[in-house]
C-alpha cells in the first residue's frame, strides 16, 4: 500500500470514528437526559463542546513534566484512529487481511487508556495519580475475560486471528452470537467493553464526586478536547470492533439493507451502555477486580470450552 | 589462528593484563576495556557478515560460526561495548576495580566461547568458566553482594553440573559430542532425560522458573552495569541460545517436551510478574520482569514452529536490548539519587530527561506497545501458539491468555516505575540533581532508538537480517508473505504518525500557544508538604485479595524459591553430619584417633 493511500485510510477512519462517536456522545447523553425527565442536549451539542474547548487556553500545573502533559492526548488519539482504520478497511474487503491483525486491534486498543494513565501521571496531582492507578487496575480487571471472550469468535471461524477470515466465517456460516458459546462471549465482553469506556459502574478512573474528575482533574482546552474526542470515538471503535467478532458487522456485499440493520444493532449496543450507566452505582476498585477475576473470567472460561465443543 | 580464534583469545589475554596492571593506572585499564571490548565487536560483526565458518584445531571441528550462533555473538560483542562504555561512567569511584574490568573482558570471551562452540565438551567449559566470572563480577558489589553471589554460583554451578551428565549421556547415546551430528529424537527415556538436563542449564542462565531466584538477588546487590550485562542480556542470549541449539538441531522433539517447554514459559510469564507488581526496589522489580520476559522466549522456541520460533529469537535480542536499556537507567537514576528504593523516588523526569525518555521507550517496549520492537516478537510468538492449535489440541488458549494477560501487568508494572521514579512529585525538596553524562547517557539512548528502530523497521532489519535466517535452516522458511500481508510494522508507524499530526493539526486549532502554568487543584484541600503520592502501593488491591495474599505471603517467605528449598532438602540429609561439627577441638582429635585406630587395624590384618 502506498504513503498515500495509507494516510487516506487512517484520515477516513479517523473521520468515520469522530463522526459516529460524536453521535454516540449526543445519543448517550440525550437518552440519560430522557430517563432522568430532562430535554437534553441539542444534536450538534459535541462540536459546540469541542470548539469551545479549543477555544480554552490550557492549564499546565505546576511541577507537572509539561512535554509528557501535553504529548500524551496525542497518543490515544492516534492510536484508536489507526484501530478505526483497519476496522473500516477490513469490512470493506475482508480477503485482504494479515495474520495477528486480532491482536494488532487489541493492543491498540489499550493505548487511550495508557495516555490517559500518563498524561495523569506526568500532571504531578495526587488526585490525578490515584485516578491513573485506577485505570490501570481496571485494565488489568478486565484484560482477563476480554481475550478469554475474544478467543470464542477465534475459535468459532478455525483457530485463526484473522479478523478478515472471521468476518467471511460469519457471511458464510452465520454469525458467532448464535450459539451459546458466541451469546455468553458476547455478553461478558459487552461487560467488559463498558469498562473499557469508563463509563458507570466502572467509572472509577474519573468518580467525579470522589475524586474530582480523577485522571482529567488538570487538563483544560484542546489537551481536555483531544482527550474527549478519543473518548467519544472509542464509543465507536470498540462497539463496532464487537460487532465484528461477533455478528459479522455490515455484511454490505449481500444487500445494503444490511447496513441499516448493522445501524440499528450499533444504536441498540450504545442503548445497553447508557442504561447501564444510568441504573447503577459506582463500584469500589477492588470490587471491580474481583468482579472481573472470580465472576466474569471463570464465565468466560466456560464459554471457551463451549465453544471447543462445538456449542 | 582465524576470525574465530581471535575473538575469543583477544579479550581473554587483555583481561588477564587488564588484571595484572596496578590500581594506580586506573585509566589504562578503561582504555584496554574499552578498546578491546570495540575490536571484539567489530570481529563479531566481520564474522556475522561472514555468515558461515567452521574452524578446526587439532583435526577437528571446535568453532562453528553458522546463521544462528552468528547473530548471537554479534549482540554479545555489541552489548560489552555498550557496557563498557557505560561501566566508565557507573564505576567511576566505586571499589573492586582492579577485578571488575578483566571479569569483563573474561566473560566476554567466554561467552564468545560458549556460542561458537561446536562441541559440547567445549562449550561445557565456557560455560563453567562464565559461571566463575559471573560469580567474581557479583563480588565486585561489595560485601553485601556476597550472599547473591554464593546463591548464583550454587544455582548456576548446580545446573552446570547437570549440563556435565547431559553431555555424557548425549556421548552414550550417540558415541559423539559433536553439535553437529544429525539430531535425536526425545523418543527413549535416556534422551528425555538428557534434554531435559540441558534445559535445566538453559533455564538456570536466562533464569527461567524454577531456577530464577539468583537474578532478583543478584540484581539488588551487585553493580547495576554487571546486572544488565549479564543476567539482563549476554545470559539471556546465552540461555536461549542453549536452548533453541538443543531444541532445534540437538534433538528432535516430541509432542511431551514440547509441552514441558511451553509449561514452563507460560508459568514464567505470569508468576514472574506478579512478583514483579509488589517490589518496593527499582532494580528487584526490574529483575523480576527480567525472569518474566524468559517465559516469552521459551514459549517461543517451545511451539517449535517457523513463526513461534523466530518469534521467541526476535525477543531475545529486544529484551536484551530494552532490559539492559531498562537497567542503565536504574543505575544511572542510583548514580544520582544514591538509592533505588521505590519509596524515596519521584519527581525525576524534570531534571533527568535523557533517562527519562530512553526509560519510558524501554518501558513501553517491555510492555509490548505498537509499534515498539518488543510488540512485534511478542506479536510473533502469538502467532506460534495459534499455530500449535492446527497440530490439535486446545492448550494453546491457556499458553495464549497467559501471554496475553501477562503483557498487561507488565504494562501495569511498568506504570509504577514511571510514576514513582520520574512523575509524580519529588521527594528530596531543594536539590535538583544533574543528568549524567555522556558516558552513560550515550548507551542509554543507543538502546532506547535501537528500541523504537527495530520495532519500525523490523521486518527490514533484524528479521530479514538475522531472525529468519537462523531460523531457516532448521524450520524451512516462514511465510512471511503471508503473515505480513498489506500490514508491515513501517505502516503502522506511518498510521500513528499520521493520527499523532490529525491530533497536533486540532492542537494547532486551537490556543496552544496560551497555555498557563498555575498551582495545581485538588479540589480546595490543603496537603501537606510531606504527603505524597509514591505508587509504591498502586497494586496492593491485588496483593491483598484473598487467593493472592497467601501466595503473596509465601513467596515473601522463600515458599517457592528453588535455592531454599534445595537448602532445607540437603540440610535435612546432612544433618547427621553436621551435628559431628561441633567446633570443639578434642571432639576433632578423638574422631581422627579413632580413624587412624581404624585405618591400622585395616592394614596390619
Amino acid at each position: 500500500m502506498s504513503i498515500v493511500q495509507g494516510i487516506g485510510y487512517l484520515v477516513i477512519g479517523f473521520l468515520a470514528a469522530a463522526i459516529i462517536g460524536m453521535f454516540a456522545h449526543w445519543f448517550d447523553r440525550k437518552i440519560t437526559a430522557r430517563v432522568q425527565w430532562r430535554v437534553g442536549p441539542p444534536f450538534f451539542q459535541p462540536v459546540y463542546d469541542l470548539v469551545k474547548l479549543l477555544a480554552k487556553e490550557v492549564i499546565v500545573p505546576e511541577g507537572a513534566s509539561r512535554f509528557l502533559f501535553l504529548s500524551a492526548p496525542l497518543f490515544g488519539l492516534a492510536a484508536v484512529s489507526v484501530v478505526s482504520a483497519l476496522l473500516i478497511r477490513t469490512v470493506i474487503f475482508p480477503q485482504q487481511t494479515f495474520l495477528g491483525d486480532l491482536i494488532v486491534v487489541i493492543y491498540l486498543l489499550t493505548i487511550p487508556s495508557q495516555a490517559v494513565i500518563l498524561g495523569a501521571f506526568a500532571s504531578a496531582n495526587p488526585l490525578a495519580s490515584l485516578g491513573g492507578s485506577r485505570e490501570m487496575k481496571l485494565i488489568l480487571s478486565y484484560e482477563l475475560p476480554f481475550v478469554l471472550a475474544i478467543l470464542v469468535p477465534v475459535i468459532k471461524a478455525g483457530e485463526t486471528i484473522k479478523l478478515g477470515v472471521i468476518l467471511q466465517h460469519q457471511a458464510t456460516e452465520g454469525a458467532v452470537i448464535a450459539s451459546i458459546s458466541g451469546v455468553i462471549a458476547f455478553v461478558i465482553s459487552l461487560i467488559c467493553m463498558q469498562a473499557k469506556l469508563a463509563k458507570v459502574p466502572f467509572d472509577v478512573p474519573e468518580a467525579e464526586t470522589e475524586i474530582m474528575g480523577g485522571a482529567y482533574i488538570e487538563y483544560s482546552g484542546a489537551a481536555l478536547g483531544l482527550f474527549k474526542l478519543t473518548q467519544w470515538m472509542m464509543m465507536f471503535v470498540v462497539p463496532f470492533f464487537l460487532m465484528m467478532l461477533f455478528i459479522g458487522a455490515v455484511n454490505w456485499r449481500q444487500s445494503w439493507l444490511n447496513i441499516v440493520w448493522a445501524a440499528l444493532i450499533y444504536i441498540g449496543i450504545l442503548l445497553f451502555i447508557t442504561l447501564v450507566r444510568n441504573t447503577n452505582p459506582r463500584l469500589r476498585i477492588d470490587q471491580i477486580m474481583k468482579f472481573f477475576w472470580a465472576k466474569i473470567t471463570p464465565i468466560a472460561i466456560v464459554a471457551v470450552i463451549l465453544a471447543f465443543l462445538g456449542l | 589462528m582465524d576470525l574465530v580464534g581471535y575473538l575469543i583469545v583477544v579479550p581473554l589475554v587483555a583481561g588477564a593484563i587488564v588484571r595484572i596492571i596496578p590500581d594506580a593506572f586506573k585509566g589504562l585499564k578503561e582504555g584496554i576495556a574499552l578498546i578491546v571490548s570495540a575490536v571484539t565487536f567489530y570481529i563479531s560483526i566481520l564474522l556475522f557478515r561472514q555468515g558461515w565458518l567452521e574452524s578446526e584445531y587439532f583435526g577437528r571441528v571446535i568453532f562453528k560460526v553458522d546463521t544462528l550462533s552468528s547473530f548471537v555473538i554479534l549482540w554479545v560483542g555489541f552489548f560489552g561495548l555498550i557496557m563498557v562504555l557505560y561501566s566508565l561512567g557507573y564505576m567511576r569511584g566505586k571499589l573492586y576495580l582492579k577485578q571488575y574490568y578483566a571479569y569483563m573482558l573474561f566473560t566476554l570471551g567466554g561467552a564468545f566461547g560458549a556460542v561458537l562452540a561446536n562441541d559440547l565438551v567445549v562449550l561445557l567449559s565456557f560455560w563453567g568458566f562464565l559461571g566463575l566470572t559471573l560469580f567474581m563480577l557479583i563480588e565486585t558489589g561489595g560485601p553485601q553482594a556476597s550472599g547473591a553471589a554464593k546463591k548464583t554460583m550454587v544455582i548456576v554451578g548446580g545446573t552446570d553440573a547437570l549440563l556435565v551428565l547431559a553431555v555424557t549421556l548425549v556421548w552414550v547415546l550417540t558415541g559423539s559430542t559433536s553439535l553437529s551430528q544429525p539430531s535425536i529424537p526425545t523418543i527413549t527415556g535416556l534422551s528425555v532425560f538428557a534434554f531435559i538436563l540441558f534445559a535445566c542449564a538453559a533455564f538456570a542462565k536466562a533464569g527461567a522458573m524454577p531456577f530464577h531466584s539468583w537474578i532478583p538477588d543478584t540484581a539488588e546487590h551487585a553493580p547495576t552495569s554487571v546486572v544488565a550485562f549479564l543476567p539482563a542480556s549476554v545470559d539471556k542470549l546465552l540461555g536461549i541460545y542453549l536452548l533453541a541449539r538443543v531444541s532445534l538441531y540437538l534433538f528432535n522433539l516430541s509432542g511431551g517436551m514440547m509441552l514441558l517447554l511451553l509449561i514452563v514459559g507460560a508459568f514464567t510469564i505470569i508468576a514472574a510478574v506478579m512478583m514483579a507488581l509488589v517490589q518496593h526496589d527499582l532494580k528487584r522489580l526490574l529483575s523480576y520482569h527480567a525472569v518474566s520476559q524468559v517465559g516469552y522466549m521459551v514459549l517461543g522456541v517451545g511451539t517449535l514452529n517457523p513463526i513461534g520460533v523466530a518469534g521467541g529469537l526476535f525477543h531475545m535480542v529486544n529484551h536484551a536490548i530494552y532490559k539492559g536499556c531498562l537497567f542503565l537507567c536504574g543505575g544511572s537514576v542510583e548514580k544520582r539519587e544514591g538509592t533505588t528504593n521505590l519509596d524515596e523516588l519521584g519527581g525525576l523526569a524534570r531534571y533527568m530527561p535523557l533517562t527519562f525518555f530512553s526509560c519510558v521507550i524501554a518501558a513501553l517496549a517491555i510492555s509490548g506497545v505498537p509499534p515498539l520492537n518488543g510488540f512485534v516478537s511478542k506479536w510473533m510468538v502469538y502467532q506460534g501458539v495459534i499455530e500449535l492449535g492446527k497440530r490439535g489440541g486446545h492448550a494453546w488458549v491457556i499458553w495464549l491468555v497467559a501471554a496475553m494477560f501477562g503483557s498487561a501487568l507488565t504494562l501495569a508494572s511498568f506504570m509504577k516505575v514511571l510514576h514513582t521514579v520520574f512523575l509524580g512529585v519529588r521527594s528530596k525538596k531543594g536539590e535538583s540533581p544533574k543528568e549524567v553524562g555522556p558516558t552513560m547517557a550515550i548507551p542509554m539512548l543507543v538502546l532506547a532508538i535501537l528500541c523504537l528502530g527495530f520495532g519500525i523497521f523490523a521486518y527490514s532489519i533484524p528479521l530479514r537480517g538475522f531472525i529468519l535466517p537462523a531460523v531457516q535452516r532448521v524450520l524451512g522458511m516462514p511465510e512471511v508473505s503471508a503473515w505480513l500481508g498489506w500490514w508491515s510494522p513501517g505502516l503502522a508507524t506511518l498510521f500513528i504518525v499520521v493520527g499523532i499530526v490529525i491530533g497536533l493539526i486540532i492542537y494547532l486549532a486551537g490556543r496552544l500557544k496560551a497555555t498557563r502554568t498555575d498551582s495545581m487543584y485538588v479540589g480546595g484541600e490543603i496537603i501537606p508538604a510531606e504527603v505524597r503520592v509514591t505508587g509504591t502501593d498502586f497494586y496492593n488491591t491485588v496483593s491483598d485479595m484473598g487467593f493472592f495474599r497467601q501466595i503473596y505471603r509465601a513467596a515473601q517467605k522463600h515458599a517457592f524459591d528453588t535455592y531454599d528449598i534445595g537448602q532445607k532438602f540437603s540440610f535435612y540429609f546432612v544433618r547427621g553430619f553436621r551435628a559431628i561439627h561441633t567446633g570443639i577441638l578434642p571432639h576433632y582429635l578423638s574422631w581422627m584417633l579413632a580413624g587412624i585406630m581404624v585405618l591400622i587395624i585395616i592394614l596390619l590384618r
